[in-house]
C-alpha cells in the first residue's frame, strides 16, 4: 500500500532519474521535503542543483521557472498552498500561459506548477481554497488534478513530460489516501476522463477531492434504487467532452460535484457544456453540488461547506426520476 | 542569428555601418518619430511608447552583448530591439500587422520575441525570468549573461526585489539596465521612489553603477570592467542610466510643465553631436529619416500578416 503523497514523490523521483533537465524547487522542498513531504529525499538523492529551496517569493519562483524553461530545463515548482500561489498569478497569467502563443509557437514552456488545493483538512482559509477555476479560465494552461494514487503518479509524469505549462492541482485531503498498486505506471494521456463507476440512471461528474465523495454517494444511492455513473475528469483542461457527452446522453441526468464556490466555477462550465451537447437527451436540469459562495469557512463549519453524500443525495431527489416535472424548486423561489 | 542581423527579411538593407553609433541612434529616433506620424495618420492601433531621448543606452550596450546573451526588454523597447537587430522592417511590420512581422503580428509593440530577445509590457515581470535564464546560462553556457531593461518606475514592483534577492543569493549573471528618466508615466521619481536605486541595489549587496554619460563609447568603457565580473560568475550588476524622456509616456499623456520639458530636452544626447559637427549630424539625420520613411512605405504596402513569424 502506498499513499498519494508517496506516488507523487515517486513520480518526481522517476522523472528526475530519467531526465537531468528536470529540476524541482520551491519553499522548503529541500531538507524538509515540503510541508506535505512530496519532495522528501529528492535533494539527498539528486543534489542541491536538482532540488533546492527558494526564498519566500512565489512570483519570483514562477518567473524563475519561466526563465529556466526558456533556457532548457524542465522545472517543477511547488506552491506551498493554494492561496500562496496567488502572488504568482501575474507570472502565470502574463508569461506562463501566453508565451507559446506570443512567440507563434516557437517558445514552449515545459514547466509544472504543483499546487496543493482544496479543503477537508481542518485548515485555515488560505490553506483550503479550490482555485482551479482561475487557471482553467486562463487559455494557455493545462489544469490537471488526480483523484487516485495511480493517477497521481501517472498524471504527474505526464505533466512533467508535457511540452507546455501544466498547473498540477493536488487534492491535499487525499494525500494520505492509500492504494495497493503493484507497480506504478503511466496510464493514459491528458484529456481522457475515467468512468470510475458504470451506471445507467444519472451521471455524477467530479474531479480531484470530490471523486471519492461521488463514489460513496453512488454506493449509498443504490439503497434508493439509483444506479449512478461516476466520471472522474482527471484533466479539467483539456476537457474530455466525448466521455462526458456519451455518458449523459445515455443516462439523461447529470449532477456536477466540486468543492469550489459554484458561481462562475468549473462546475458551471461543465453544466453549460453538457446542456449544449446533450440537450435533447436530458430528462432534468443539470444540477451542481458545490461549496457555497463564501470565503472558505473555519474548520468547525467546513463539513457543511464541502459537498457531502447527503447533499448529493438530496440533489438526486430533484432529478425527476419519474420524468415528471419537479415543481418543488418553485416554492423555493427558483433557487437551485 | 548573425545572418539576420544586417539584412532583415524582405526589406531594404540597413544602410548604417557596423559600429556607427550615431547612425544607429538617429535611425531609432527616426523610427520613433515615424511611429508617431503613423499614429497621427490613423495607420496604427493601440498605443506605443517611444524611447526618444534614451536611444544611446541600447546603442552603447548592444555591442557588449554576446550572441549567447538573453535580453529582456520592456514597454519602451523599440530602441532595445533595433540596437540588437537593426531590423526596422520586422519591428514595424509587427506593430502594423504586416507580412514579415517578427512575431507574426501577435506580439505588437510590447511583446517581441526573437531568438534570445524577449520583451513584455508588464512592469518588472521579466526580472525573475531573466534570473531563471541566468541560472541555466551559468550551468550550460558559462560566460553568457541575461540582461533586463527596466525603468525607475519598475522599482515599485515586488518582482524586482524577489529577482534581485535570488540573483544575488545565487550569484547569477544578470545585468539590470535601469533607464531612469525621472518619471513613471506621469509620476515623477521623487513622488514614487523612497531612497535611491543605488541604495536598493546595495541592500542586496549588488554592485551599482550610476551613468550620466550619453556617449556610447564612453559608456562601454565604464561598463566593460564590471560586466566582466558578471560574466566571471560573481553575481548580478545594476547599471543606472540617467536619461531624459523627450516625448510623452505613450501619446498625448505628458503632464510635465514647460520647465520640466525644457530640462528634458536640454539633457538630450543630440546636442553634443550638434555642437561638435552640425553639418555631419544634419546629413546623417536626413539619411536615416529617408531610410526609415522608405521602410515605412514599403512595410505599409505589404499585405496583412498571416500570423506566421518572420524569424526565430
Amino acid at each position: 500500500m502506498i499513499t498519494m503523497a508517496q506516488a507523487l514523490n515517486a513520480a518526481l523521483g522517476d522523472a528526475m532519474a530519467e531526465d537531468e533537465q528536470v529540476v524541482v524547487f520551491g519553499e522548503d522542498v529541500g531538507a524538509l521535503g515540503g510541508v506535505f513531504r512530496i519532495t522528501d529525499g529528492l535533494t539527498a538523492k539528486y543534489g542541491e542543483d536538482r532540488c533546492f529551496d527558494t526564498p519566500l517569493a512565489e512570483s519570483g519562483i514562477v518567473g524563475f521557472a519561466v526563465g529556466m524553461a526558456m533556457g532548457g530545463f524542465r522545472p517543477v515548482v511547488e506552491m506551498q498552498f493554494d492561496a500562496f500561489a496567488y502572488p504568482a498569478f501575474e507570472q502565470i497569467a502574463s508569461h506562463v500561459a501566453k508565451t507559446r502563443n506570443r512567440t507563434r509557437g516557437r517558445v514552449g514552456l515545459p514547466l509544472v506548477i504543483r499546487i496543493p488545493y482544496g479543503g477537508g483538512i481542518g485548515g485555515v482559509e488560505h490553506h483550503c481554497d479550490s482555485s482551479e477555476a482561475y487557471y482553467a479560465h486562463t487559455p494557455g494552461l493545462k489544469v490537471v488534478t488526480p483523484a487516485t494514487v495511480q493517477d497521481a503518479y501517472s498524471l504527474l509524469r505526464e505533466a512533467i513530460d508535457d511540452p507546455d505549462p501544466v498547473v498540477f492541482m493536488e487534492p491535499k485531503k487525499l494525500y494520505w489516501s492509500k492504494a495497493d498498486i503493484g507497480r506504478l505506471a503511466r496510464t493514459e494521456p491528458f484529456g481522457r476522463a475515467a468512468v470510475r463507476r458504470a451506471g445507467s440512471d444519472a451521471t455524477l461528474i467530479a474531479y480531484g477531492p470530490s471523486v471519492p465523495v461521488a463514489l460513496e454517494t453512488a454506493e449509498a444511492a443504490t439503497q434508493e434504487g439509483w444506479d449512478l455513473e461516476v466520471i472522474d475528469l482527471r484533466t479539467i483542461v483539456p476537457f474530455d467532452d466525448a466521455t462526458v457527452t456519451a455518458s449523459v446522453r445515455r443516462t439523461g441526468r447529470c449532477v456536477v460535484v466540486g468543492e469550489a464556490a459554484g458561481f462562475a466555477g468549473v462546475g458551471a462550465e461543465i453544466a453549460a457544456r453538457v446542456q449544449e451537447r446533450c440537450f435533447h437527451s436530458l430528462a432534468a436540469p443539470v444540477l451542481r453540488v458545490t461549496g457555497f459562495d463564501v470565503p472558505y469557512p473555519p474548520p468547525m463549519l467546513e463539513h457543511h461547506h464541502l459537498p457531502s453524500v447527503d447533499r448529493i443525495l438530496d440533489t438526486l431527489d430533484r432529478l425527476q426520476r419519474d420524468d415528471l416535472p419537479d415543481t418543488r424548486f418553485l416554492a423555493l423561489g427558483g433557487a437551485a | 542569428m548573425t545572418d539576420l542581423l544586417d539584412r532583415p527579411p524582405g526589406g531594404l538593407p540597413y544602410p548604417g555601418g557596423d559600429g556607427d553609433d550615431l547612425e544607429l541612434m538617429l535611425m531609432i529616433r527616426a523610427f520613433e518619430y515615424k511611429l508617431l506620424d503613423l499614429f497621427a495618420a490613423g495607420m496604427l492601433n493601440g498605443t506605443t511608447h517611444t524611447c526618444l531621448g534614451q536611444e544611446h543606452v541600447p546603442v552603447a550596450l548592444s555591442p557588449l552583448m554576446d550572441p549567447r546573451d538573453h535580453v529582456f526588454s520592456n514597454h519602451r523597447g523599440h530602441g532595445h530591439y533595433l540596437a540588437r537587430y537593426r531590423d526596422p522592417h520586422g519591428l514595424l511590420a509587427e506593430i502594423m500587422g504586416r507580412e514579415g512581422a517578427v512575431c507574426g503580428g501577435v506580439g505588437g509593440s510590447q511583446h517581441i520575441h526573437r531568438d534570445r530577445y524577449m520583451s513584455t509590457g508588464v512592469q518588472g515581470e521579466s526580472l525573475p525570468v531573466a534570473a531563471g535564464v541566468a541560472l541555466h546560462l551559468s550551468r550550460a553556457e558559462p560566460g553568457a549573461a541575461a540582461w533586463a531593461y527596466i525603468g525607475d518606475g519598475t522599482f515599485g514592483e515586488g518582482a524586482v526585489y524577489e529577482a534581485l534577492n535570488i540573483a544575488a543569493l545565487w550569484r547569477l549573471p544578470v545585468v539590470v539596465v535601469v533607464e531612469n528618466n525621472g518619471i513613471a508615466q506621469s509620476t515623477p521619481t521623487s513622488a514614487h521612489l523612497a531612497g535611491t536605486i543605488a541604495g536598493r541595489a546595495a541592500a542586496f549587496g549588488v554592485p551599482h553603477l550610476a551613468i550620466g554619460s550619453t556617449d556610447p563609447a564612453e559608456i562601454r568603457d565604464i561598463v566593460a570592467g564590471p560586466l566582466g565580473h558578471v560574466r566571471a560568475g560573481r553575481g548580478p550588476l545594476v547599471l543606472e542610466f540617467r536619461t531624459h524622456r523627450l516625448g510623452p509616456h505613450s501619446k498625448g499623456d505628458d503632464t510635465r510643465d514647460e520647465q520640466a520639458l525644457r530640462e528634458a530636452r536640454a539633457g538630450d544626447w543630440y546636442h553634443r553631436y550638434a555642437a561638435a559637427d552640425p553639418a555631419g549630424l544634419a546629413r546623417v539625420e536626413s539619411e536615416q529619416r529617408a531610410y526609415v520613411a522608405a521602410v515605412a512605405d514599403e512595410v505599409a504596402a505589404r499585405p496583412p500578416s498571416t500570423g506566421r513569424a518572420a524569424c526565430g
